[in-house]
């Protein structure tokens, strides 16, 4: 596959610990398109020593098309039992193809613990006895000083998921994940405590002067929209129903800031140890948390903690590696102390909507725009699992897919034609929409 | 005449980033650009942009811009950032000259306007 790819498909045999390299079929992606739809079927093709982790870049991640930050994660969910595609964000999902990879398949289980380092079309398994026992900030740090590069990007374990406990994340950076689905769980049991990605690629369009034309045609109508004028989790979350978030958070917000290229700004900065207000850089190590996770910060709110408590009770999931929402919604604690406790023994299951094959950590809803929806529940739920689809084929971050209708799947088809030169069209996509979504 | 950065703007996208190298080198990377996003420091969550100019580097802050001269030994207060060296070995901003139809393509493409170019 010349264009909108690296080429290459990346294959890990952990109980081997043997790397092998495929070509990306320019069939695979006319039939299948990318992100969650070729995600899917090497999880199916690669099922030689169990379930594997499929990791892999949308067609148009990381170019110029508005907010296209995103790649997938694609396994069997120990919560679901069923396949599930957990959103890669932050810059995570956009470094995974500079890197040099579109696609990673990890199979079997490492007979020590390891962890994977994609650089520049390279990928090494490491042996990781020097951060496995340490938390998921502490890995980071580690890897990064390791690497000499500050700029390293990682999805990592942290205890929770070493010891295999239900609701494991797999944290991206320092942070919490859209993982709603307990695949920190399958890193454990694989020894895997994760990956670090870097690369500076080079990925080619087949026509590039059209490809930047029209996305900048793209950008232009979506900065007319009015969610221009709002940023950051607080008013997510005035938008899909908790009109107090913002009021409740706001004395702890530091700063928002985006996913790669997408023009609202999902992710917010909260400071529990250091002025909010401070412009210049702190001197504290670890003033705070960032945090894109609206029904978990929601949650806190509703069982009475304060904004600064539901900060330090975050942060510390994060450097666990456990899904927060799992620890507010099902531990039945609720002071900061007796939830920080509650880690370990966390049971039972939060429900996942529709075929929960997509994390709700993107809103069941849509975003401050009504799509023309009727508010009847099935056809709500139809909508975001199309949307959240759509999102992880081609790489749009999930979370603004679901406020800007100016991301439409004509304009992603194409732009995915444009930069390809094939032809893929709407049948198609409706196949892949059908297959990505289904429970399997 | 120039281009104009305000960092309190600026949500660290990195569509700059992606938008000058592409004008450089016809593809999509982040090797080339004359611009990055500042990003070193992400569990302080402070970020800025770095732009280099033939003979200048900006340094757009959240508490304001800092203009140092390339080639003058650096102030030894300042706390020396081994991810911010590659801009120095890189072209300096041309305004994309070759670029008729838009502009600085850094300006075209930041969502959040935080970067402006003046006459």
């Amino acid at each position: 596959m010349e264009y909108l790819s690296t080429d290459k498909i990346l294959i890990i045999d952990l109980a081997a610990s043997k790397v092998e390299e495929e070509e990306v079929d320019e069939s695979l992606v006319s039939s299948k398109i990318g992100g969650a739809g070729i995600t899917k079927h090497l999880f199916e093709k690669h099922q030689d020593g169990g379930d594997p982790v499929v990791i892999g870049t949308g067609l148009l991640t990381g170019t110029t098309y508005p907010a296209s930050a995103t790649s997938v994660m694609t396994t069997k969910s120990p919560v679901t039992g069923k396949i599930c595609h957990c959103p890669i964000i932050f810059k995570v999902g956009v470094e995974i193809k500079y890197a040099g990879y579109d696609y990673i398949v990890v199979k079997g289980a490492a007979n020590a613990p390891v962890y994977l380092w994609i650089h520049d079309g390279v990928a090494d398994i490491m042996d990781a006895s020097n951060i496995w026992g340490k938390d998921v900030w502490e890995s980071t740090d580690y890897l990064r000083e390791f690497a000499g590069d500050d700029l390293l990007q990682t999805m990592l374990i942290g205890k929770a998921g070493e010891n295999q406990l239900d609701h494991a994340q797999v944290c991206y950076n320092h942070w919490n994940s859209p993982d709603r689905f307990g695949i920190g769980k399958i890193f454990g049991s694989k020894n895997l405590k994760g990956f670090a990605f870097r690369g500076m690629g080079l990925i080619d369009a087949a026509d590039p002067e059209s490809f930047l034309g029209r996305s900048l045609e793209i950008l232009k109508d979506i900065k007319s929209n009015s969610f221009m004028s709002k940023k950051g989790v607080g008013e997510l979350g005035a938008a899909v129903g908790d009109n107090d978030l913002s009021a409740w958070l706001d004395p702890i917000v530091h700063r928002h800031s985006a996913d790669y290229f997408t023009p609202y700004a999902t992710i917010t900065g909260l400071f529990m140890d250091e002025d909010p207000g401070l412009v210049e850089e702190t001197k504290v190590a670890e003033p705070g948390v960032l945090v894109t996770d609206v029904s978990a910060l929601s949650s806190c709110k509703k069982l009475g903690l304060s904004a600064e408590e539901a900060g330090r009770l975050l942060k510390a999931c994060a450097k666990f590696g456990i899904d927060p929402l799992a620890v507010t919604r099902l531990s039945g604690k609720n002071s900061l102390e007796e939830l920080q406790n509650a880690f370990e023994g966390l049971s039972g299951t939060l429900e996942l909507p529709g075929n929960a094959v997509f994390s709700p950590w993107a809103p069941v809803k849509p975003i401050f725009n009504d799509f023309g929806l009727s508010g009847d529940s099935g056809e709500l739920t139809a909508w975001w699992e199309r949307r959240q689809a759509v999102a992880l084929v081609f790489g749009i971050q999930p979370l603004f897919i679901l406020m800007s209708p100016e991301i439409t799947e004509e304009n992603l088809l194409e732009m995915a034609n444009i930069g390809t030169e094939l032809e893929i069209d709407a049948e198609t996509l409706n196949d892949v929409i059908s297959y990505v979504s289904e429970a399997s | 005449m120039g281009i104009k950065i305000d960092a309190l703007k600026c949500t660290n996208c990195m569509a700059c980033e992606m938008a000058c190298s592409f004008h450089r080198d016809d593809g999509f990377a982040f090797l080339s650009s004359s611009i990055m996003a500042y990003r070193a420091r992400e569990k302080k969550d402070y970020f800025g942009v770095l732009l280099k100019e033939e003979e200048n580097l900006i340094t757009a802050r959240p508490e304001g811009l800092d203009v140092s001269r390339i080639g003058e030994e650096a102030d030894s207060d300042k706390e020396a950032d081994a991810s911010a060296k590659p801009i120095l070995l890189r072209e300096g901003c041309d305004l994309c000259e070759d670029m008729e139809d838009y502009g600085p393509l850094c300006v075209a493409i930041c969502p959040v306007d935080a970067i402006s170019y003046e006459e």
